[in-house]
């Protein structure tokens, strides 16, 4: 786990709400696997750490995707080329790839594409084929960049490719499936394929398993930490109806 | 710096406040040389699975939590964690809860003459539990019921961790005192609630939660040195400290040495930080020591302006 003063690099936007963040990293570039994350620590900023699934690595860079939710998100928004914040990283257990499947879908809602580049590039390296499953509310809500053998979309309103959750696109035959999304999209995903592996996403408070203030309610009784044991699980071994449905981040650190 | 407090060495007067540095073996990077010492997170008699989720959500400089006291129980940390303890060079005290009086009383006489086990935090101050915790604080006679059965059932340091949400500290600080306490830790988190205006419902599952962070810490500084006016025993001033200024003034206000909670988890090593800057200010201003650090010069009693 490294500390790093990390300048941003650059930024694009991916939709009209999702931005892609990259700072220069090049102690965790060179360790983060698919599904891990980066605690980002703004100074002057919010008290806590917001966490990031790490988007993509290209080179030092280390790529995050945000959306404006709140004053933390908002703030580094407004960070310009130079400027640094601390990332500590990388973090948690990611997922993991077995040759065996020969294929892999990776299916995200939303934000929830943030940990898929790094998956489709670590499915890749294991030999396994990738098909590529990524919905959102709309056209102009999909992230447009991705990775793989085969692209399958889905919106909600039906403008762009299926009309209907990611679940319905994932392809029925797939051997694994690889999620990450709102939690009723994973809850759903869960049933139809208990083994996958799915990201969740938790308000955190270190990120480094001290707190445990990221539980997950695991069906065998009790919790985990999203930040250590996680934040990659076997679907079916979460108790669904205990996570919240949807995280809501709007309160200014003020 | 070395010092002791409440009959416990202290290697720095800065420590790391229980349930912010799990059981010592979770926080990175920081430089352990540094340590005062630690609290370990709390500890009941059994396993606790704690509340759900949504424990913990930032409010306006600071941070609501209700982990529920979330734990292995006492027989696993004896096995896992107490002889690890007892190799390291800094001081573990253990953090002790209960939903009766005699139940801590078990608890402290399991722990007593434990490897590793430097003392223990007595918590008669946990907001987020549905029994005991804050309620035996809030009672001058409870606490010292509690602090004395403790007392009764072991020879380790025994310090009472106290909850702001009292009428007169001072009054629960006597009490504590007079039942047998070797120091007090003033102050735990301050109950406080958080609305999500989607849901309409508490934005944490407990319903409501303990505030920490720099939103509390002027009602931390003047508890603790309410508290510390009040004892002759030793107080750990606990609230909100980020900085080395942040952790001077409970030590001015009277304060023997200092917990640091909160900070940890925005910044692993924060306690390097506060420690190097305590010296720092020690030593710029000529003092000897931190006995020698001046104690706060109190208003006049005519300060009121003339009329």
């Amino acid at each position: 786990m490294h500390d790093v003063t990390a300048p941003l690099l650059r930024r694009r936007r991916l939709t009209a709400e999702m931005w892609v963040l990259g700072f220069q990293s090049p102690e965790i570039a060179a360790e983060v696997t698919a599904g891990q994350f980066v605690n980002l620590l703004l100074r002057p900023g919010p008290l806590l750490r917001r966490p990031f699934s790490v988007y993509r690595v290209d080179g030092e860079t280390v790529e995050v995707v945000l959306k404006a939710v709140g004053e933390g998100t908002r703030q580094l928004l407004d960070l310009t080329p130079g400027d640094t914040l601390s990332m500590l990283g990388p973090l948690g257990r990611g997922f993991t790839f077995d040759p065996a499947w020969k294929e892999v879908a990776l299916v995200s809602g939303g934000l929830g594409v943030a940990p898929m580049p790094l998956a489709a590039r670590d499915a890749a390296a294991a030999g396994l084929r990738v098909c590529w499953v990524h919905g959102a509310r709309t056209a102009d809500d999909l992230c447009q960049e991705w990775t793989g053998d085969e692209v399958r979309w889905a919106t909600d309103d039906g403008s762009r490719g299926l009309r209907g959750s990611v679940v319905d696109a994932t392809p029925a035959d797939v051997p694994q499936v690889l999620a990450c999304g709102p939690n009723p999209m994973l809850a759903a995903l869960a049933g139809r394929w208990p083994t996958a592996q799915v990201a969740i996403e938790t308000y955190m408070g270190c990120g480094t398993g001290v707190c445990l203030g990221c539980a997950v309610p695991r069906a065998r009784g009790g919790y985990d930490r999203a930040c250590t044991e996680g934040p990659v699980y076997e679907a079916g071994s979460i108790r669904w109806a205990a996570l919240p449905g949807h995280l809501h981040y709007e309160v200014a650190s003020r | 710096m070395t010092l002791e407090v409440g009959r416990v060495q202290l290697r720095t007067p800065v420590m790391a406040a229980s349930g912010t540095f799990g059981y010592g073996t979770e926080v990175p990077l920081l430089d352990r040389s540094r340590l005062g010492g630690m609290v370990s997170k709390g500890i009941f008699l059994h396993p606790r699975p704690g509340t759900p989720p949504v424990r913990i959500v930032e409010t306006p400089s600071g941070m609501l939590n209700a982990i529920g006291l979330q734990g292995p129980g006492v027989d696993a940390l004896l096995r896992d964690y107490s002889p690890q303890w007892a190799e390291w060079d800094f001081p573990v005290l253990v953090n002790i809860n209960a939903e009766t009086v005699d139940e801590y009383g078990e608890l402290a006489a399991r722990l007593d003459g434990a490897p590793g086990v430097a003392g223990l935090e007595v918590n008669i101050s946990c907001p987020n539990v549905s029994q005991g915790g804050m309620l035996f604080g809030k009672d001058a006679r409870l606490a010292a019921a509690v602090t004395g059965a403790v007392r009764r059932r072991t020879a380790l340091p025994v310090w009472v961790k106290l909850t702001p949400a009292v009428t007169d500290i001072a009054e629960i600080a006597r009490a504590c005192e007079d039942a047998g306490a070797d120091a007090l830790c003033a102050v735990n988190t301050f109950v406080g609630m958080s609305i999500d205006l989607h849901t309409r419902r508490p934005r944490i599952a407990f319903g409501t939660g303990g505030l920490s962070g720099p939103a509390i810490r002027p009602m931390a500084v003047h508890l603790a040195h309410q508290a510390a006016k009040a004892v002759r025993i030793p107080v750990v001033g606990i609230g909100g400290i980020t900085t080395a200024s942040d952790a001077l003034e409970f030590l001015i206000a009277g304060c023997r040495a200092v917990q640091v909670g909160t900070a940890t988890f925005a910044e692993p090593r924060a306690i390097e930080s506060v420690v190097e800057g305590i010296e720092r200010y020690v030593s710029d201003n000529g003092y000897e020591d931190l006995d020698a650090l001046p104690r706060l010069v109190e208003p006049e009693s005519e300060a009121a302006p003339a009329t």
